[in-house]
């Protein structure tokens, strides 16, 4: 097993210095242009259990591929086709526990037009179930707050999720909005509202294709 | 629209012995009110430094209040927010017992002692979204306290006061949930009070007061480590007082307080206010002084794991470092903060507060008062995430962090119209914040949302300050009171928009956040008292019945009442 692998590795190494060493001389970098996915459904609550007084849902994850903008099947869960992973709250990268890709992230404070290259030192975390996980899950912690008193998760301003996807490649999220429709509901909203249209993403992106740390 | 009927019947047995006699103060009583708590002394409410608000039996009756809080949110400058707490009674059925014994001619000896036992059946049930809760039970509340004090004046310039005060609550609550869980919920606070207090008059120009004494307080409570184990917290405290008034138009006061706490960390109180008579129309009060506020028993002993809403933990200061340090030894602790090991012996919350007041009084009927207030509030008590378990669940306790401001200005005016109406207004400016968000702000480091949901930098001209402060706060009442016993009055409180969730992702009270309306409250009450104890009102609160149950939980909508009452006092002449 080692000694089958080490020259694949090697190889890999390689490959990698190779290709950053003919980008440098002669890719342009081009412009990329943020896209905006909304509505995405995440694991959304089907009812409520009539004895415990819980919302349930299917525990099912929606993935998703930036590179392609489009949503993943779950048949292909176990693949290098999706980026991120979304069921309530969390967000998975396709790596580390998570997945079989190269998938990583860190979450930056600033706004999403400011993320114009991600330096050198930027440390990408990948995700170690059950403890850690690149996005931080947890209020306050990752993209979002969720207040016990209104129960409604908003998500935090100036907050961008550096990604690193499946295929190494590089992408900038924003999450703009949790709720059907783009529009997080009126603190009066009425418990069954605030659990049915909970988990509907809305958020913007813009991923480089061309492997560079440059958006 | 709700009815509400109540019948009072207010004994208040008072027991004088023939050879008390009244110890005559060194003030001269002209109409003028009479107050103690600003300065610990017997002083007119003309010559205190410091503003005070009195606020008279009659008035707290005339208007129907029940409790502190109709009365205290009635007053311009104070705001009372909805939560634990805010629903002590001004009149229930109480035993209530004096004496006073003149031991010598200089010696004499006051007792007084009140009892009161207040018993609730709950019969409630509940329905949310499908889901009822029942809950069946009984609530029983008792309070004795007994207060005493020893008086002796040695001369006409040298007085001393040794007082004592012993309280005991007692609060435990019974109840029967749907599932026949039963859920009980048990305080009892025991309060120990014992001063002295000396009184010298150093010469005419010169008064001083010195004086100390100890607190012992304990608290049992079911939400704490164990209901049966009784927390304590002594304090210790010494104070000093000096009054120079080198002329008849100005008085200064200097004063300090030092308080030893066992379980937080010492804290000293100066202040020192000023009286100037311009003339006598014309008075100018300031004073500058710092008080704190002591954590309470939550913030020192709460053991607390909320199993219901994903078995987070908050831990009192007293015990975090060590309870938190148990689990961690057990392998129940994911992670800890670095505010984790910030954990220390709380601080008192320091607050300093700048008073600045103008008085004008151009005649008996008219008066007129301007005041510019500045406070500094610093080490406020906060409760913070200091780690987690290995769950993922959070564990939280409380850290000195905050620094905070409110400044503004007041305005009251009053004007007697007659003999029998009277008008009065008043209206508050008041700004809030947190230094420390401000700074963030300012550093680019706080961000928003414009129309579209994307992110922006906030600006310091969006932040509104602290949640629950209204920016305007206003009142306007008529009074009408006759000599037969007939009263009446109508008020109208206005309070502007306030800030109450944080909505649009940031962690800072701004324009794009959630606000309660500002409304208008009216209410107006009518009654008659006769001159054998016997009395009637009724009225009508919210008359505009304005209601928003969510910020306003204690605005009830359009209440009609009506009070019969029955005020027997005995006098026994032996």
């Amino acid at each position: 097993m080692r000694q089958k692998l080490k020259p694949f590795s090697l190889l890999l190494i390689l490959s990698s210095i190779l290709f950053s060493c003919t980008k440098n001389e002669t890719t342009v970098v081009l412009p990329v242009t943020a896209i905006t996915v909304s509505n995405l459904p995440a694991d959304t609550v089907l009812g409520v259990n009539a004895i415990t007084g819980m919302p349930f849902s299917a525990g099912k994850y929606t993935f998703y591929s930036l590179e392609r903008n489009a949503i993943v099947p779950n048949t292909d869960s176990a693949s290098t086709q999706w980026d991120l992973a979304f069921a309530g709250s969390k967000i998975l990268t396709n790596g580390g526990t998570s997945g079989k890709g190269l998938g990583g992230a860190f979450i930056y404070t600033g706004l999403f037009n400011d993320v114009k290259t991600i330096s050198n030192d930027s440390v990408f975390k990948t995700d170690n179930a059950p403890g850690s996980f690149a996005v931080t899950f947890g209020s306050g912690k990752g993209w979002y707050v969720y207040d016990q008193l209104t129960s409604l998760i908003t998500p935090l301003a100036g907050r961008v999720l550096v990604i690193r996807t499946a295929s190494g490649k590089y992408a900038k999220v924003e999450i703009i909005n949790y709720y059907k429709g783009g529009v997080t509901l009126p603190t009066t909203a009425s418990e069954s509202d605030k659990l049915s249209k909970q988990r509907y993403y809305t958020f913007r992106y813009a991923y480089q294709p061309n492997g560079s740390k440059t958006f | 629209m709700e009815l509400r009927l109540l019948l009072f019947l207010i004994f208040t047995p008072v027991s004088i012995f023939s050879q008390v006699k009244f110890v005559k103060d060194t003030i001269q009583l002209k109409g003028d009110s009479v107050v103690v708590t600003a300065t610990r002394s017997e002083r007119k409410l003309s010559n205190v430094t410091v503003p005070v608000t009195i606020i008279s039996a009659k008035s707290i009756q005339q208007i129907g209040a029940l409790r502190l809080t109709d009365i205290l949110k009635e007053q311009p400058g104070l705001t009372m927010t909805s939560g634990f707490g805010a629903g002590v009674q001004l009149t229930r059925l109480a035993m209530n017992q004096q004496f006073k014994y003149n031991l010598t001619q200089n010696t004499n000896i006051l007792i007084g002692m009140r009892f009161t036992n207040e018993q609730i059946k709950n019969e409630l049930s509940v329905t949310n979204g499908g889901l009822t809760i029942n809950s069946n039970g009984a609530e029983k509340n008792t309070d004795y306290n007994v207060s005493s004090s020893l008086n002796h004046r040695f001369s006409n310039s040298l007085k001393t006061s040794f007082r004592s005060y012993i309280t005991r609550y007692n609060a435990t609550q019974n109840l029967l949930t749907v599932s026949g869980a039963p859920y009980t919920d048990l305080l009892d606070h025991l309060f120990n009070r014992l001063e002295n207090q000396t009184d010298w008059v150093v010469n005419k120009k010169l008064t001083a007061i010195v004086g100390g004494g100890a607190v012992m307080e304990g608290v049992k409570s079911s939400r704490y480590d164990s209901e049966k184990i009784r927390k304590t917290n002594t304090n210790q405290y010494a104070f000093s007082q000096w009054e120079w008034m080198p002329n008849s138009k100005l008085i200064l006061i200097g004063g300090i307080r030092f308080d030893h706490n066992q379980t937080y960390a010492s804290a000293w109180s100066p202040k020192a206010s000023m009286l100037y008579k311009i003339n006598k129309q014309n008075r100018i009060r300031l004073s500058i002084g710092q008080g704190f506020k002591a954590p309470d028993f939550r913030q020192l002993y709460l053991n607390f794991t909320n199993a219901a809403a994903g078995s987070y933990s908050v831990f009192g200061t007293a015990q975090a470092q060590k309870v938190i340090g148990q689990l961690n030894s057990l392998g129940q602790i994911g992670t800890l903060y670095n505010n984790f090991y910030q954990l220390k012996a709380l601080q008192p919350e320091y607050a300093t507060g700048t008073h600045l007041t103008w008085e004008f009084e151009p005649n008996a009927k008219n008066n007129f008062s301007f005041q510019l207030f500045r406070n500094d509030i610093r080490n406020l008590i906060e409760v913070q995430q200091v780690g987690a378990y290995i769950t993922g669940a959070q564990i939280y306790s409380y850290l000195n962090i905050g620094r905070a401001f409110t400044t503004g200005f007041e305005i009251e005016a009053k004007h007697q119209i007659s003999k029998e109406f009277s008008i009065s207004t008043a209206y508050q400016y008041l700004q809030t914040g947190d230094k420390d968000q401000i700074a963030q702000i300012k550093n680019g480091t706080v961000y928003t949302r414009d129309a579209n949901g994307l992110s922006r930098k906030l600006n310091v001209s969006e932040y509104v300050g602290l949640p629950n402060n209204s920016t305007h706060k206003a009142q306007l009442k008529f009074n009408y009171s006759n000599q037969n016993g007939l009263f009446g009055n109508i008020r109208a409180l206005y309070r502007s928009k306030w800030a109450v969730n944080n909505t649009n992702g940031n962690e800072v009270f701004d324009d794009g956040d959630s606000f309660a309306k500002g409304y208008i409250a009216l209410h107006l009450s009518i009654g008659k008292d006769y001159i054998n104890g016997l009395g009637f009102q009724f009225g009508c609160d919210n008359m505009l019945n304005y209601i928003d149950a969510l910020n306003l939980p204690n605005l009830p909508g359009r209440t009609f009442f009506a009070t019969i009452k029955l005020q027997k006092s005995q006098k026994h002449k032996s």
